[in-house]
This record gives C-alpha cells, structure tokens and sequence, in this order.
C-alpha cells in the first residue's frame, strides 16, 4: 500500500523509557524527514545498547544531566529554548 | 483539519482509554473531525462482551458503539495488534476498521494525540 | 521569527510524573521566545497539579505553587477538566455547593471548565503541545 499524504515533517516527543511499548510504537512511526526530541524517562535510551535511534534525534540536556548520561554521546543534547525553537518550526507535533 | 486520538493502554487498568473517549466526543460535539485509533493492548477496548460489573466498571461497548452517531468519523484498530491478542473480526465490536499501516493512519490527520 | 499561540495541556501528574516539571520548564522559554501561551489545560491525572492542599516537604518544590505563581505572574488562562478534577477530587466552590462537599480545593488562578475549551484551542492555537505521564 503507497501512502495516502505527502509525509509532513514531524516533531515527535518522546518521555517513555526504553522497553515502554509506546517507545517502540514512536520509533516505528519516525520517517525519514521527521524529528525525534528525548526528554524525560526517553534519555536513559543513550544507554540502551538494544536501542538503535534515527539520524535526526536530540536528547533534552537537562534530563541527560539529571541521570547522570553525559558521557553517553549517541545524540546530540538540546535546552529548553532549542526544544521552543523546534515546535515553532514544526507545525505538526506527537507527544508520546 | 482533522484529530486523531490513539489508545495504546488496556481498559479497566487506568482511565486513559476512557478520557481518550471523552476527547473524541467532545471534538465531535464541536463538529470537529475527529476519529479513535487503538493499537497495542489498546486493541483490547474493542473485544465483544466485555461484563466489567464485578470490577465496578462500566462497559465502553456503547459508547464505541454510539460514536458514529456523535459524528467521530472512524474507529481504527491496528490488524497486527489484533492479530497479537488474538482479536479476529468477529470478536471487535461493530462499527471498526482495520488498519494496516500506522504511519498511514496518522499522516491522514493534522493533529495526532494520546489523552495521557 | 514569527510568534505563535500554544496551548498546553498536562496529563500527567505532580510527583507520579515529571510532566508538571518539563511543561513549566517549556512555558518558561516559550515566552522568553516570545511567543503566547493561550491556555493552560489539565486533564486526566494532570488534573492533580491543582491542587491548593499539595503539601510537599519544605525542601522539596511545590509544583502547583510554582505552576500557580507562573500562570498569575503572566496573565495565562490555565483550565481543569471538570470530569478529571471532579473524579479527582479537585473541587472549586461551585462544585463543593452543587454536590454539598466538605471542602474545595482548586488552587487559584486554576478555573473548572469542559472539554471544550481544550477544543477550542486545537482549533485555534497555532501549536498544542501535551505533557504526559511517563511510567
């Protein structure tokens, strides 16, 4: 079956831990031109090496920070203001 | 513009699923498009005859049964996540289609929400 | 870059969650962004961050005051579902009147209101953004 819509970038939230069924379901339904933010719960998938993460993947800093995860360097971490900057840009957004 | 709530919790062991319902309703009431999707153990709100007196719950059989009347445009269940908890056609509720692909599902809507 | 209208709505709740937490922290920047925020809604378990008898430890944040001062500070309509709040037990002096109640307890400036007003931002707010649980 083809897609009925043109894929439109998506920001997807994600503050599930990984194992978290809702997990799996969002990293399922991650395409190619979509965005996925870790925060939360999410960031502890930096350490889970049965995790593989899309290209296009950020960690919340402050949640990285808060459980002890800054020596893991899988994604890149984003603030606060770059998480706003990124809902601006994007006019579709899942929060899982 | 249309909204679609998914339900991926089981019924009876939160309220998530319900609220989820009432969400749908109230886009409905407001006559905006709207419709449900259930996958994962969500699927399990969709089993006929469900009898939740003895837990002291109530049913949603009727409600999901009522929801075309209200206006929500389509109840979706994911066919792999039936096909999980054993759910074939003839043991869902009426009135629920089944999907295939869920990326599908959710680029036809511009908003895409769980109720918690 | 152009402002835009968010309306935010937190499911999940204070000390189950880290919902209430992250939404602040969001709000916080999203008007340092300049953007809007036109409407605050608590829903499901998210309802629990109204509460005005919420009494942490001293050394521990309060998160429905901290939440409460940031809504006032600001100006922002922040909503709770009356059928998460009533199930709740998060009640208002309407409330506590109609049902003849022992107390209420909706913190200020908290207000109980339907559905609808979380429709109304899915129709009119350029973003909505949802703050769940995460167990």
């Amino acid at each position: 079956m083809t897609s009925t819509q043109p894929a439109n970038p998506t920001l997807h939230i994600l503050n599930k831990p990984p194992g978290h069924p809702r997990f799996e379901t969002c990293l399922q339904a991650i395409q190619d031109c979509d965005q996925l933010v870790l925060t939360e719960n999410a960031v502890l998938a930096l350490a889970d090496r049965s995790v593989t993460l899309p290209a296009a993947c950020k960690a919340m800093k402050a949640d990285v920070d808060a459980r002890a995860l800054n020596e893991q360097t899988r994604t890149g971490t984003i603030d606060y203001a770059e998480l706003v900057r990124l809902t601006a840009k994007h006019s579709r957004i899942i929060s899982w | 513009m249309s909204t679609l709530i998914i339900v991926d919790q089981p019924p009876y062991g939160t309220w998530a699923g319900r609220e989820a319902l009432d969400m749908v309703f109230s886009l409905a009431a407001f006559d905006q498009p709207a419709a449900l999707l259930f996958t994962g153990a969500g699927v399990n709100w969709l089993r006929k005859q469900q009898a939740p007196d003895a837990i002291g719950q109530k049913s949603v059989e009727k409600n999901l049964s009522a929801a075309p009347m209200f206006g929500v445009e389509e109840i979706l269940a994911d066919t792999a996540s039936c096909e999980r908890f054993g759910l074939g056609p003839e043991q869902l509720v009426s009135g629920v289609t089944l999907a295939e692909n869920l990326q599908d599902v959710m680029n036809a809507h511009s908003n895409v929400a769980f109720a918690g | 870059m152009t402002p835009l209208s968010y309306t935010l709505v937190i499911t999940g709740a204070p000390w189950s969650s880290q919902a209430p937490q992250s939404a602040l922290a969001f709000a916080r920047e999203l008007l340092v962004a300049g953007h809007r925020i036109d409407r605050v809604f608590l829903y499901g378990e998210g309802v629990l961050l109204a509460s005005a008898l919420a009494t942490p430890p001293s050394d521990e944040v309060n998160w429905p005051k901290q939440w409460a001062g940031f809504l006032a500070d600001n100006a922002i309509p922040a909503t709770v579902c009356i059928a998460s709040a009533l199930r709740r037990g998060i009640i208002d002096d309407t409330e506590q009147a109609r049902y003849e109640l022992p107390g209420n307890n909706l913190l200020e400036p908290f207000g109980i209101a339907g559905l609808g007003e979380w429709v109304e931002g899915n129709v009119k707010s350029d973003r909505v953004i949802y703050f769940h649980g995460s167990n």
